[in-house]
Parts: structure tokens; C-alpha cells; sequence
């Protein structure tokens, strides 16, 4: 029987849902239930929410540090552990530079590790090789924005879903990623507010609405530029706005002057009436709002993408009020916290930049200490180094880049080739059984801490369990390993003590207290003295630029398109039932049951051309890599291309992506690629990778 | 059937408590209400007010191990609780548990904590937000066949006991009662009666309720409501009366020995691989079809003849967790307006 109720944070996507925590006498998690009056989620949690327990309670837990010695992890001492690690990075430092070590955190984790995660680096390590996962969903977002609003976030609040006329929802499935979020969007579109549909797969929300345009794959620029087009021809833009707010209209205006609707009909495949309808609809709303995800970022496109659409707002005048703005929907439960904290090679916490002296200066200050001053490496930057044999070690936490990184092999290799790889985990990963040293991870639910949601609402996360076994939490190990290595610049006494140093050198979040936070169900930056209660939307009465910027950007086809060897084209997706590399929710019996571990979409047209029955076994080939995996026909593809979650580490889409990046933010090109599909013999099952590769 | 006056119900629940652990729906700085331990040392005033999650997982657990293999022999995994009183239970939800002890009739490990459990149920005077319950014949005052004791607010800070019960009858044996008049049952009778008059205009849920037995609900419809079922578990999670589980084994390998657990989880019908077979083949692999079923469980005649009521009880939980608007309410509009 429930002994306590423990309010917190959901720990899935960067919706931020309200759950509660159900404990029995004896200490343990007993099931979950919806916080009723959350102010985003409302009494809702989605499938991933209600299997929380089965993350958290498994038997398959890391419960003390282990150290592996060939192929096998032989469990050892924290002290053992800590000694061991502080020996090495001391010792390759030493040798080698601190350019040569580097940390990568985790947007799973809560602002307190990430704050701790990028001190430990900056002012322990001495390096600014400092990144996370932003760097392959929502990176091109932070650089786009800031180029033309100053801002790389969320510029509106959920809660605006339900006071817009319109919604436009850009390369982004929300009901399946975002749930909660996609399930307002529904909501709101059955009451009567407009719904316009941009992706290339039938997505769930275009299955709601007539309004679908089903561009072909990174065409969004090119959709854009004719929209933007038809808005400038019939004056439909906001004159005032325009004039008041924003500089550069009259260069956007001449760029697309000639880009017409049917100028690229044949680029983007939707047709012109429909650009015009789109056109005539989102300048038209009183209120217009604009969601969007990985269509958008994961491509090498991905920066001018963003920058697209926040033209496509500006012009309309479309931001800075209730119900309108640009908004990307981040994907974990604390990307927005963990780019915040500073975890990017280029910032500093609060987005203060590292190559800015003031801002060196300033925290060198506050911490007593020299920290980094050369520009430090990105992820993908840090596993390209190490491949080259120039950095040696680094520390890893609360993600799999083994599953989630653009070509699984390279990865892999690269991470081999490390002197050092210590990986803390709740449970084996496929990056963790590359470690040298896995430490035992504490889980959301046994920590105390803050997330950062899309919206930019600051939660307060709740201990409500004992960590299992000897875990620990982020910020806690780092703190240890910074003492073994003779530096006390890590010494908080709780997670408070974490924020309240970060709130003090973070403007954004300067007037935030845990007790406030508790207080308010969350406070969303800027939460500053000027703002005490929060900024629910962004930029209402200017920019943190002054003006917003209209910044011409010119289509830019996909980096591999479809050849007589590669005929279709793979892109990649998500399934509801499951998050990031499924080291939580595949752990859910029930979630592990809808859907065999790794499959491919195909139209039933594509499918009938290969001889593919539904369910059948069949192998994806790219360039780079080869899996096995079982076909799904589906009419949500549409004819010529495919689609593959990346969730299962049994078929990871990642041995076939692009690594092609956007020259601006390293941002692989996830969403396209091109692949082979052939049928393999009736009955014989697909392979795992780990089979393929011969491994076990 | 006995009747009393109490003037202070700290009486009571300080006398159950006495061979009872005492659960009571408690709520929270924000709202949350959930079924809570109350101690001797302070009782929390009795609401109202429906908790987030209903009173199943008290008999119905939402993890349990049926059986336990410890590598040399089989352990009986029964629960044997102490007996406990859920005080204050309302209406809708002591239905349910009386449409769970029908379906769970002859389940050993629902029935050893079911016949442990004294329910003291409380009659709701208002409606609530989501709640219909008098649409379902299931409140707003409780029904005498589902509680063993029944609590009723009066004026003046009084309560009315109704023993229902010779459970109920045993519980309060040594408290001193005063019996009250028959008439003030005839005044619950009136109160309860503004209460259901009270209640919004709820014939859609009626009208709708026969068109889904008529019949003439195509496919189609059902389809397109499915597009907004993520199949989140939610609805059949809070539904006081889904009962849906399934079974794993779960192998805990030392060095010394191997245990297996055999334990029962809550599943939802609703999940495309609730039905689905080993050989692929799932009698309902279209969305469409598993939240018809989901529907006809609720209201279809077939059922209401086994059970000999409807399998919703009103409270109107779904319609608020259900991401996709797909709750009761939302349904049973569409149901008029678009099947």
C-alpha cells in the first residue's frame, strides 16, 4: 500500500508533466500517478510516464562501480574507482594537454549535474570539452534563434496552445514525442483552432487535418522561401512589426522575389495552390503559432532551417505575443536545463560566451580558480579526435552515443580507442560495455534537483527513494572525483546549495529559489530581479538583438540523395511507446511488447516492388553500415522513402546514417539518407547488430 | 440496517483504528487527493472529494509475484494483510470495488486482502467536476449492497452512521451511538435527491449509450476516434473497474541460486499487443476495433448482462488523464453528433 506521495518530474520528453510518486513502507516505487493540477500536463501523464516505475525498479540496475578488465566488468570500491580515474585523467593531462580529456553530460540529468558536470570541466579539467546530446536534436535551434531573435528557446508557453487561432506544426511529430504537448495540439484543433501539418510522413496530427503538406525530405527551406514569397506578393505581411521590430526585410523581400510557389513544387513535392492556402492562412490568423522539432535541426540545413522559420514569424509579426512565437519542442526532459547550464563547448552557464574575456573573467572570479581558455570540442568533435588518436579520455553520463550517434561504427571505434572511458549508468548500455569503469547512476526519483521543460519552466525534481545500491548522483561523483584529484571547488553540502551558486552567475534564472520554484509549480526564464515571476513569453517588447533579423537562406539539397545502388530514401523517427536509446522504457514489459526490437516503414507499394510482407524480415544497407530489422507496411510513408526509429539497439538506424553536418553547429544530417532495401528468406529471423558484428 | 447519530466523527474513526490501519482520501496544497495511512495521533477532516487514483490497487495490486520459485521449491506469495478500513469511500468507487469482487470472485490474492478490508463509504451532497454518476446508477449516495457502513453529512456538523452490514455492525460495537430517527433517512433520501438534480444534463451519455448497442456505429468512426488513442494506459490505469493484467516471469540469477518470480502486472486493452499471438496474427490489430472494445466493455448490453450493470461507474476520471480527448464525455458527444 501507498505510504507516500512524492510530487516531481516526469523524467521523458521536455514536456515537463507532473507526477507523483507512489512509495510503500518499505521505501520502494510502487506505481505513479498524474500530478491533477500540473499546469502543463493537467492530470495526464502518457505511456512512457506510467511505465516510470519499471525504469526505475528494475532488476537489470547498475548497483556499484565496475571496472572492466578485457571483455568483463568485475565489481570494485567508489574509492577504487574514483583512484583509478583520478590516476588516469591526471596522468593523460600531464602528458597530454587538458585538450585531450572532455566530458559529455546529460540532458536526462538535472541542472544541478550539468552545472557541476561543466564546472568539473572548465575548472578541474581545464578544458572546455564540454557537450551533450543538443548537439544532434536541437543545436541548429540555439544558433538559428540567436542569430535572428537572440534567443535559442522556446519563445512561447504551452498554455498558448489553447490561446491561438492557428498552429503550425513544422517537421515535428508531438503526439508521439511530446505527447502531452500533441494531445493540447488535438485538443485545440477539435475546439476549433486551425491545424496545419508540415512532414513528410502522415503524421498522427496530419491525420486530423486536411491541412497536410507533405514535403519531401529537406525541402523546408525551399517551402519556406515560396511561403514567405506569397505573403510578400499579397501584402500579407505585418507591416507594423516589420518596421518597429525587425531589420532586413526589404534584402528578404528582393531573396525571394522570384521563389515561387511553383518554383518549387518539384523541390519540396507539395503543390502550388497548397503553398498559397498555407500562405494565406498562417499571415491571416490573428494568432499564429509555429512548433517544431528534429524536421527542422537534423539536417545540414539544420541552422538556416530555423532561421527560415523564424523569417516565416517575423513577417507575419507572429511573436512576442500570447498565442503566437517559434517554438522547438525539446526533446528530453532537461535539454533546455542542460544547454542552459552552460554543457556546450562555447558557452559558459546562461549562454555567456568562452571566447568573451569579460565572461572568463567572471568566472574564473566566482570560482577561485583558473578555468579553460582554448574553444572546446563538440561531441562529434570529441569522438573524431579520439578516432585521430588526439584526445584520451572522457567521462560519460546518462546517454548512449553508441545507439543515438550518427554511424554506429565510427562511434564505436572511436570510443574504443580511448585510454579512458568511464561511463555512469542506471543500467548497461551499449556505450556503458565500452567503459573502462561504469558507475552507478542514481535515478530521477532518488535525487533531489530542478528540470528545465521546453517552455523554459524551471521544476523542482523530489527525492523520494533511497538510491539503489551504492548509486550516486551526478553532481555527487563528480564532487568525489574532483576531491581525488585534490580540488574542492566542487564541495556543495545539497543540490540547493548546486543551484544556488548557478542562479547567482546565471542572469536568466538569477531570481529563482527552490522555494520559490515549489511555490509556483515552476518558474519559466528569464526569472531575473526585473522578472521576479517569470517570463511566460519571449520578446514582447523587444529582443535581446534590439531588432530581430530577417536573414536571407537559400535551399540546399540533402547531402545523399538516391542512387541506382541506394534507390530509396531512409529518414529517421520516433515511436511514442519509446525515449531516446529505450534504456528506460523498453525496460516496460507492456511498452517492450508493442513493437518488435527494431523495425523498418515502407509503403505497401515499395514493399510489393521488394516482395515484402508485412512483418517480414528484410536488411537496410547504406554507405556506412548494414541491419536486419522487420518491415512495417505503412501508408504514413509515403512511396520512395522509409523510416526507422532509432529507439533499438538491436537494429539502430545509426550503422545507416549520414554523418553529413550542418557547417554551423557539427548537427549530422539524421533525417536523410540513402538506403537499399533488399527481403531476406521467409522465416529467418533478423539479426541483431551484435550478431552481425559477431559479437557474443 | 442500523442507523445513528454521531456528533463528532473523530469518535469513530479513533474507534476503527483501534483494530484497524485507517486509509483516508487526504488532500494536498495543490490539489492532489489520494488515499493516505491515518495514525491515532491526528486525523485529517473527512472530504468529498474523488482521489486522482481510485481504490483498486488496494485489492488489486498494480505489481504482484503470484508465485515464487526459490531454485529448490515453491513459495506461496498470498498477501496477509491487517485488517484496514478505507473511511470515507465514495459512491462511484465502492461500486467499482463491488464490480471487481464479481470479476476477482474467485481470485486468491485479490479476495486475501478484499476480505481484510472494512469500507465505510461517504455520500456525495454535490456533484463533482467530470462525475455522472446517477447517469450509471452508481451514486451519488452509496449504495447499501457496496459499503459496510455508510457516513452521511448532516447539518450542524452531525453525521448520520448507517451500518449496512454485519461487518459494519461489528465495527461499531463498543462505540457510543445514539440511534437516530428512521426519518432522517427520508432527509438523506431528499438530500441525495437535490444532489442527483444537481448534476448537469446528462442524456447524451444515455442516448449514446443506446446508439452504441444499437448497432449502427460504423467501423469508420471508431477509426478516426483511434487516431487520437496514443495508448497511453491511462483511462484503463485510473478506471476503478478495468481489471486487465498480464504475466512475467522474472529470473533473478546469483551464484549461488536462481530465483524465479511469476508476478502479475496491470496491462490495458488498449496496447496493440494486448491480443496479439506469437504468430503475429491479433484478432484486434486495428486501433479502431480496441477502443470499441474498450467502449462495449463499459457499456455494452452483453456486459451489463453478466454483471448486472454497466462497467463505467461515473466518475469521470478518463476524461480528465486521457491525452487525447477521448474520455467519456468527449466520446459519448461524438458518439451523437458524428457515428
Amino acid at each position: 500500500m501507498c505510504a507516500d506521495l512524492v510530487k516531481t518530474i516526469c523524467p521523458f520528453c521536455g514536456v515537463g508533466c507532473g507526477m507523483c510518486l507512489k512509495i510503500n513502507e518499505q521505501g520502494q516505487l510502487l506505481s505513479v500517478e498524474p500530478q491533477q493540477n500540473h499546469p502543463i500536463s493537467q492530470g495526464k501523464l502518457c505511456e512512457k510516464g506510467w511505465s516510470t516505475p519499471y525504469a526505475i525498479n528494475t532488476n537489470e540496475r547498475i548497483t556499484q562501480p565496475l571496472k572492466r578488465i578485457n571483455k568483463k566488468f568485475y565489481p570494485i570500491s567508489w574509492q577504487e574507482a574514483l583512484t583509478t580515474i583520478a590516476c588516469e585523467l591526471t596522468s593523460i593531462i600531464d602528458e597530454s594537454g587538458s585538450q585531450t580529456v572532455g566530458i559529455i553530460s546529460s540532458a536526462r540529468a538535472s541542472n544541478e549535474d550539468n552545472y557541476a558536470a561543466q564546472k568539473f570541466a572548465r575548472a578541474v579539467l581545464k578544458t572546455n570539452n564540454i557537450d551533450h546530446c543538443a548537439r544532434i536534436c536541437h543545436s541548429p535551434t540555439v544558433a538559428g534563434l540567436k542569430q535572428s531573435l537572440g534567443s535559442g528557446a522556446m519563445t512561447n508557453s504551452a498554455k498558448d496552445i489553447f490561446d491561438t487561432d492557428l498552429i503550425l506544426v513544422f517537421g515535428a511529430d508531438p503526439t508521439e514525442n511530446h505527447s502531452i504537448l500533441g494531445g493540447h495540439i488535438m485538443q485545440a484543433h477539435a475546439q476549433g483552432t486551425e491545424l496545419i501539418v508540415v512532414d513528410p510522413r502522415v503524421t498522427r496530427l496530419a491525420k486530423l487535418t486536411s491541412m497536410h503538406l507533405q514535403l519531401k525530405l529537406g525541402s523546408n527551406i525551399a517551402l519556406i522561401n515560396a511561403l514567405l514569397h506569397v505573403i510578400i506578393k499579397e501584402q500579407w505581411f505585418d507591416k507594423n512589426f516589420i518596421s518597429s521590430r525587425t531589420q532586413g526585410f526589404e534584402q528578404l523581400a528582393l531573396h525571394v522575389k522570384d521563389i515561387t510557389p511553383e518554383s518549387v513544387e518539384s523541390i519540396t513535392g507539395v503543390s502550388a495552390e497548397l503553398i498559397r492556402t498555407t500562405a494565406r492562412a498562417y499571415s491571416q490568423a490573428k494568432r499564429a503559432m509555429i512548433f517544431y522539432g528534429m524536421g527542422i535541426t537534423q539536417y545540414v540545413s539544420g541552422t538556416n532551417n530555423v532561421i527560415s522559420l523564424a523569417n516565416l514569424a517575423l513577417s507575419c509579426g507572429h511573436i512576442g505575443k500570447v498565442g503566437t512565437g517559434v517554438n522547438p519542442l525539446r526533446g528530453q526532459n532537461n535539454v533546455q536545463g542542460a544547454c542552459d547550464m552552460g554543457c556546450l563547448p562555447n558557452v559558459f552557464p546562461g549562454y555567456q560566451g568562452v571566447a568573451e574575456l569579460e565572461s572568463q573573467e567572471k568566472f574564473s572570479n566566482a570560482w577561485g580558480a583558473k578555468i579553460a581558455q582554448q574553444p572546446g570540442l563538440t561531441s562529434l568533435g570529441m569522438t573524431k579526435a579520439a578516432q585521430s588518436g588526439d584526445f584520451h579520455a572522457l567521462l560519460l553520463f546518462g546517454e548512449d552515443p553508441v545507439v543515438t550517434d550518427p554511424d554506429q561504427n565510427h562511434v564505436k571505434s572511436s570510443l574504443k580507442n580511448l585510454d579512458l572511458l568511464v561511463v555512469a549508468e542506471l543500467t548497461m548500455t551499449e556505450t556503458a560495455k565500452l567503459a573502462d569503469i561504469i558507475l552507478p547512476a542514481a535515478s530521477f526519483a532518488e535525487k533531489d534537483g530542478t528540470f528545465t521543460n521546453c517552455e523554459r519552466r524551471v521544476q523542482k525534481v523530489n527525492q523520494a527513494l533511497a538510491p539503489r545500491g551504492e548509486a550516486k548522483g551526478d553532481w555527487q561523483w563528480l564532487q568525489a572525483l574532483a576531491k581525488q584529484m585534490g580540488s574542492q571547488l566542487l564541495n556543495w553540502q545539497n543540490s540547493e546549495e548546486v543551484f544556488n551558486e548557478m542562479a547567482s552567475l546565471t542572469p536568466d534564472y538569477q531570481a529563482m529559489t527552490y522555494q520559490k520554484i515549489s511555490d509556483n509549480s515552476g518558474l519559466q526564464w528569464p526569472c531575473t530581479f526585473d522578472a521576479p515571476e517569470g517570463t511566460s513569453i519571449l520578446h514582447q517588447q523587444s529582443f535581446p538583438i534590439g531588432r530581430a533579423r530577417f536573414i536571407c537562406v537559400n535551399h540546399v539539397d540533402i547531402d545523399e540523395p538516391i542512387d541506382d545502388l541506394f534507390p530509396l530514401l531512409l529518414t529517421t523517427n520516433r515511436l511514442h511507446f519509446h525515449y531516446g536509446c529505450g534504456s528506460m522504457t523498453r525496460k516496460s514489459p507492456l511498452l517492450e511488447r508493442e513493437t518488435p526490437p527494431g523495425l523498418l516503414f515502407i509503403n505497401p507499394i515499395d514493399a510489393q516492388a521488394l516482395d515484402i510482407t508485412h512483418q517480414a524480415p528484410v536488411s537496410i544497407k547504406s554507405r556506412r553500415g548494414y541491419v536486419e530489422t522487420r518491415a512495417m507496411l505503412s501508408d504514413d510513408v509515403p512511396v520512395g522513402l522509409v523510416a526507422m526509429p532509432y529507439h533499438f539497439k538491436e537494429a539502430p538506424s545509426n550503422q545507416l546514417t549520414n554523418t553529413a553536418q550542418d557547417p554551423v553547429t557539427k548537427m549530422p544530417e539524421l533525417k536523410a539518407c540513402a538506403v537499399a532495401v533488399t527481403p531476406l528468406a521467409k522465416g529467418q529471423p533478423p539479426k541483431t547488430i551484435q550478431q552481425l558484428q559477431g559479437e557474443q | 440496517m442500523e442507523i445513528y447519530l454521531l456528533d463528532n466523527l473523530d469518535l469513530l474513526q479513533q474507534h476503527l483504528l483501534i483494530q484497524h490501519q485507517l486509509y483516508q482520501v487526504i488532500e494536498d496544497d495543490n490539489g492532489q487527493c489520494s488515499w493516505q495511512q491515518q495514525t491515532k495521533e491526528g486525523n485529517a477532516p473527512l472530504i468529498a472529494k474523488l482521489p486522482q487514483s481510485s481504490a483498486k490497487d488496494f485489492f488489486f495490486a498494480e505489481h504482484e509475484n503470484l508465485l515464487i520459485f526459490n531454485g529448490e521449491y515453491f513459495q506461496e506469495t498470498l498477501p496477509k494483510p491487517a485488517p484496514f478500513v478505507l473511511f470515507g469511500a465514495l459512491s462511484c468507487d465502492l461500486t467499482a470495488i463491488s464490480y471487481q469482487d464479481k470479476f476477482f470472485k474467485d481470485d486468491p490474492y485479490y479476495q486475501a486482502r478484499r476480505q481484510h478490508c472494512l469500507l465505510v463509504g461517504l455520500d456525495c451532497v454535490r456533484p463533482c467536476q467530470q462525475g455522472f454518476c446517477p447517469t450509471v446508477d452508481a451514486g451519488p449516495g452509496v449504495r447499501e449492497q457496496s459499503a459496510d457502513i455508510i457516513l452521511h453529512p448532516l447539518e450542524n456538523q452531525q453525521w448520520l452512521v448507517i451500518t449496512t452490514s454485519d461487518k459494519g455492525s461489528e465495527a461499531v460495537k463498543g462505540l457510543a451511538l445514539s440511534v437516530a430517527h428512521w426519518h432522517l433517512l427520508t432527509q438523506r433520501d431528499l438530500v441525495l435527491h437535490q444532489c442527483e438534480q444537481d448534476f448537469p444534463d446528462n442524456t447524451y451519455i444515455t442516448q449514446a449509450i443506446d446508439k452504441l448497442n444499437s448497432g449502427e456505429i460504423k467501423d469508420s468512426f471508431w477509426q478516426q476516434l483511434a487516431v487520437q488513442c496514443l495508448g497511453c494506459s491511462g483511462c484503463t490505469t485510473l478506471c476503478p473497474t478495468c481489471s486487465c493484467y498480464s504475466t512475467r516471469s522474472i529470473t533473478v540469477e546469483s551464484e549461488q541460486k536462481k530465483v524465479i518470480k511469476q508476478q502479475r502486472f496491470w496491462d490495458s486493452c488498449l496496447y496493440e499487443g494486448f491480443q496479439r499471438e506469437a504468430s503475429f496474427h491479433n484478432p484486434s490489430s486495428d486501433a479502431g476495433k480496441r477502443v470499441q472494445r474498450f467502449w462495449h466493455h463499459k457499456f455494452g448490453n452483453e456486459f451489463f448482462t453478466e454483471f448486472n450493470r454497466h462497467g463505467c461507474v461515473g466518475c469521470g476520471r478518463c476524461e480528465q488523464t486521457c491525452p487525447g480527448v477521448i474520455g467519456i464525455h468527449s466520446v459519448m458527444k461524438r458518439i451523437n453528433s458524428d457515428a
